[in-house]
Parts: C-alpha cells; sequence; structure tokens
C-alpha cells in the first residue's frame, strides 16, 4: 500500500476473534550500571491482545507496564521471547507506522502550530499536501480541536495538549495505539471528560488500544481487559475481563457493577 | 515605601537612573579634570562638547567634517565585521552539525576549539596577516573567528538539549536522519543559535575595530589610533567611543529582532516546566 492511498483506504477491518499483539515467553532485563547483576524489568510475559481490543496494563510503579507498552513500540528491546502484531515484528510496525503513541507528556514541536503537529507523522512518509491537509481537519474534528488549529501548543491546556497528541498519532492511520499514562498529569475533570472522548474515539476508529496507567479506576472504565502487573521482577499476575456494559458513560462510575469490578481489579492485587 | 519600590524595580526606570547616574558621574569627572589639566578634552571632555563636534560643520581634513569621517569609517569596519560574521555564522554552524553528527568529530575538534578562543586578538592578528598578506582579508578572518566559535558551541549545545521523548517521538514514526535534523533537531536549536549570535556579534565588531588599530586602510580603529596621536582632532576619537558602543548594542538588537521575526511561538513559555 502505498503512501497516498494509505489515507484514503477505509477504516481497518477488525475481526475480534482474531490476535493483534502476541507476547511470548518475553523477558526484558537491563545491565546494570555498576556492573552487577541486570535488573529484570519483566519476566516470561505472555498475552494476546485482540483485534479492536481496549487493554490496559495497570500496576505499580516498577512492574514493567511502561518498559512493556515500549517493546511493542520498539523502542525498547527484548531479552529473551518475542512479540508479534499479526505476525510481523515491532520493528516492521514501527517501520510501516502502523502504530501511533502518545506519551506521558505531550511531546509536541513548540514551533509548530497545532495543525502542523498533527501533520508531522505524514510528512514523514511523503503524504501529498493536499491529503494531509484533509487529514488534519479530519482529526482535529475527532479530537474536538477544530479552532484551534492556528494556536501554538504553549496556548492550550494540559488537555488540549494531550488530545493534539492523540490526533497525531491517529494521523497515519495506525491499527493500534499505545498510550502511556497519557492522562496521569491531568487534573481529574478533565481527564473524566478525555475517557469520555477515548471511549468514542475509540469505538469510531476500531483501534487495538494499549493503555498503561496505575489508576484501577481509569483501567476499569476504559477497558475490555485489565492486565495486573507485579513488580520484581515484573510479570502479569492477573488478566480481569471487565464485564460492563458498553458504550459507558460517567455515570456508571457510580453503578455496584463498577464497584464491584473496582474491587475484583483490586483484590488481584492484594492476593500477590 | 511599596510604591517607591515597585516604580524602581521597572525596567524602564532602572534603565533612566542608570543613564543619569552615568552621566552624573562623567560630567563630575570631566568638570575635575577641566580644572587641572591643560587640555581636559584628550582626557575627559564634557558631554556638550561632544555634541558639539557631532553637529560641527567645521572640515578637520581636506573633505570632511569629524562626523562625516566616524560615520564613513565606521560603514568600513562594519563592512568587514559583517562580511566576517556571516563566513563565522556558515563554519560554526557547518562545524555544530557535523560535530552533532560525527562523535568523533567532536572529540577531536571540541578541546581546540576553546584553545583558539584564548589566544588575545591582539596576538593573533599579525599571524593571520602573515597568512593573508592582507589587512583587509585579515580583519574579516579576525571577526570570523571570534564569531564561529559562540555559534559553534551554542548551536551544539542546542542540538543536544533536544529530549530524550521528542527523539523518541521521531524514532517512534520512523522519521530518516535527515528528518531528525530538518523537522527536530535544527528548530530545536535555533534559540541557542541566536544565543551565539547574540555573543558574537558585538564581539566581531569589537574585533575588526581592534585589527583596523594594527594598520592604515580605513576603518573605526584606524581612525581612533590616528585620533588620538593628534593626527586630527581628539574629537573624532570621542565620537568614535560612542559610535561604536553604539554599533555593539544595535547589532545585538538586530539579532533579537531577527530572531522574534523568525520564530512566531513564544519562547518564554519554553523554559516553563509542566
Amino acid at each position: 500500500m502505498g503512501a497516498a492511498e494509505r489515507l484514503d483506504s477505509d477504516e481497518l477491518v477488525v475481526n475480534r476473534n482474531e490476535v493483534e499483539i502476541r507476547i511470548e515467553n518475553l523477558g526484558v532485563s537491563f545491565p546494570d550500571k555498576d556492573g552487577g547483576e541486570p535488573v529484570i524489568a519483566l519476566q516470561n510475559i505472555n498475552l494476546d491482545i485482540m483485534q479492536g481490543e481496549f487493554i490496559s496494563l495497570l500496576g505499580p510503579s516498577g512492574c514493567g507496564k511502561t518498559t512493556l507498552l515500549r517493546t511493542v513500540a520498539e523502542l525498547q528491546q527484548p531479552t529473551s521471547g518475542k512479540i508479534t502484531v499479526r505476525g510481523q515484528s515491532p520493528r516492521e510496525i514501527r517501520l510501516k507506522k502502523k502504530y501511533g503513541i502518545v506519551f506521558q507528556n505531550p511531546v509536541l514541536l513548540d514551533w509548530r502550530t497545532v495543525r502542523r503537529n498533527v501533520c508531522m507523522p505524514m510528512e514523514m512518509m511523503g503524504i501529498p499536501k493536499k491529503d494531509r491537509t484533509a487529514r488534519v481537519t479530519k482529526m482535529l474534528e475527532l479530537v474536538g480541536l477544530m479552532e484551534f488549529g492556528k494556536k501554538y501548543p504553549h496556548e492550550l491546556s494540559g488537555g488540549m495538549q494531550q488530545r493534539v497528541g492523540i490526533a497525531r498519532a491517529l494521523a497515519v492511520k495506525p491499527e493500534i495505539l499505545l498510550m502511556d499514562e497519557p492522562f496521569s498529569a491531568l487534573d481529574e475533570f478533565t481527564k473524566e471528560k478525555l475517557h469520555e472522548d477515548l471511549l468514542r474515539i475509540w469505538k469510531k476508529t476500531n483501534k487495538t488500544i494499549l493503555f498503561v496507567t496505575h489508576n484501577i479506576q481509569e483501567a476499569v472504565f476504559l477497558s475490555d481487559r485489565v492486565v495486573v502487573l507485579s513488580p520484581h521482577p515484573g510479570r502479569v499476575s492477573a488478566v480481569v475481563d471487565i464485564t460492563l456494559g458498553r458504550p459507558r458513560d460517567l455515570s456508571i462510575k457510580s453503578s455496584p457493577e463498577f464497584n464491584a469490578m473496582v474491587t475484583k481489579v483490586r483484590n488481584s492485587f492484594e492476593s500477590l | 515605601m511599596n510604591k517607591v519600590k515597585k516604580a524602581l524595580s521597572s525596567s524602564k526606570i532602572v534603565t533612566f537612573v542608570w543613564v543619569l547616574g552615568m552621566i552624573g558621574v562623567w560630567e563630575l569627572g570631566a568638570a575635575t579634570i577641566a580644572r587641572s589639566k591643560r587640555t581636559p578634552e584628550n582626557v575627559l571632555p564634557h558631554l556638550y562638547q561632544i555634541l558639539e563636534s557631532i553637529f560641527s560643520h567645521k572640515l578637520v581634513n581636506s573633505t570632511q567634517t569629524a562626523l562625516q569621517i566616524v560615520l564613513s569609517n565606521a560603514g568600513i569596519t562594519l563592512l568587514r565585521a559583517g562580511i566576517g560574521f556571516l563566513i563565522g555564522i556558515m563554519i560554526g554552524y557547518l562545524l555544530a552539525l557535523f560535530m552533532s553528527l560525527f562523535t568523533a568529530v567532536e572529540k577531536m575538534f571540541f578541546p581546540y576549539l576553546m584553545i583558539i578562543q584564548m589566544i588575545p586578538i591582539l596576538g593573533m592578528a599579525p599571524i593571520i596577516l602573515a597568512i593573508t598578506k592582507d589587512i583587509d582579508n585579515s580583519r574579516i578572518v579576525i571577526a570570523a573567528i571570534l564569531t564561529f566559535y559562540p555559534v559553534a558551541t551554542n548551536t551544539l549545545a542546542g542540538f543536544k538539549s533536544v529530549e530524550k521523548e521528542k527523539h523518541e517521538l521521531m524514532y517512534s514514526i520512523a522519521a530518516t536522519k535527515f528528518q531528525i535534523y530538518t523537522k527536530l533537531l535544527i528548530p530545536s536549536s535555533i534559540p541557542y543559535f541566536f544565543t551565539g549570535l547574540k555573543i558574537s556579534a558585538p564581539m566581531a565588531i569589537t574585533a575588526s575595530i581592534l585589527v583596523d588599530t594594527l594598520q592604515g586602510g580605513g576603518g573605526l580603529g584606524c581612525m581612533l589610533s590616528q585620533s588620538l596621536k593628534h593626527a586630527m582632532t581628539i574629537y573624532v576619537f570621542w565620537q568614535i567611543v560612542f559610535v561604536s558602543a553604539l554599533i555593539g548594542i544595535l547589532s545585538y538588537f538586530l539579532m533579537t529582532v531577527i530572531e522574534k521575526v523568525l520564530s512566531p511561538y513564544k519562547r518564554a513559555t519554553k523554559v516553563k516546566k509542566r
């Protein structure tokens, strides 16, 4: 598929019974700086993430949840085991831009307007300007920033900056959206609004979303499944199916079912 | 009391007080010297005397008034400093690029760049003159030498200051090395590059004036030494003192203005941490 046609094609075909990301016996360790024993960040991780699934990696700091996400993004090399995305290696999907990534900080370029920030990944692919402009407009509409295209990042609030980050990640029509604690720096009100919007965007675009968080409520509200990780060494200690119906809105947060799920996830920590 | 404090801390007032204070000290000195010396204008004339010489129509050589001499020679000096400055910017920028692209180049050159910077201009000038065999060219070369170092080091610092996260973003969208430079590193380093220019612009001018004093061929420094040797009125010297200070300051502000025009986003917020 050429660069130009990519944006024309229809949204992704998703079969929720097929595996999107397969993680097999994955281990990641970092060499110790003082030459001692290497630090084991992840050990023996096995996980299948289905197409179109919203999955959260949940755990305390040091459990390797971010490392796991970074390994999928090929920002980190595995020490053992492997990751395949529809049969392809993380390197292949990175080079083909099949994932979009949203970091904890928005990581916007200060000298570019909102529009040109969203546009940047498409510039890298050599997509013609006309198609880029149309796509940027569509993306800004999706994240609700239509009026802010000409603004510079410093003129936006933290929540808006993170919306720009999401628009940028989605601009090249990736199959997968990787999100590394994207809302952890935001206040509660902004966060809740973004949760709802993220679910709407997810539904509309059929992405597979891998979402890293240390917030139990956030994980339960958003996800189809919550992968609970525990530290030293980082490993999967439980996978909890979130059986809440969809679509979800903020009102379910006060429902007994929601609280039951949160308790269930919390208990899976306490039993560690 | 608070009002006074507030008024004093406003930058315009502070500048005003400074200027007033400096004029006061100058005039006090001039008045003291006028009483004790036979030719006080050689040591410290009154400010009004300098002003008078600026507006005087009296020819100080066969064709020009003092102001005409100063301004025409200021043009010569500025031209040389300007050419040297531009050459220095180019060399400095290319050097920063190479040092950033190849660590080996950085290791090889960086420590020695500082040494070049430590040689006093007046020590370097005769050597450069011997090499170029032309006083005009050596003035340009020296302005370039003084320019390239701040530009190279600041730009390199700019390349290195880019956050790891931004590099990871570029990696995640499979940017080529060329794209990383054109879309990330070069735009990020612009404020640093301009810091280099702001340091080196007045330096290039100072160097050019200093090297002027070594030999003839016009230029502010040349006239300055002639005036000091009483080959022409001493007021040419005093005018040059003010004109060169003005040019130096203006060169700095010119860089600030160019930077503002080139970067529409506000710099102040760059420093702010989330």
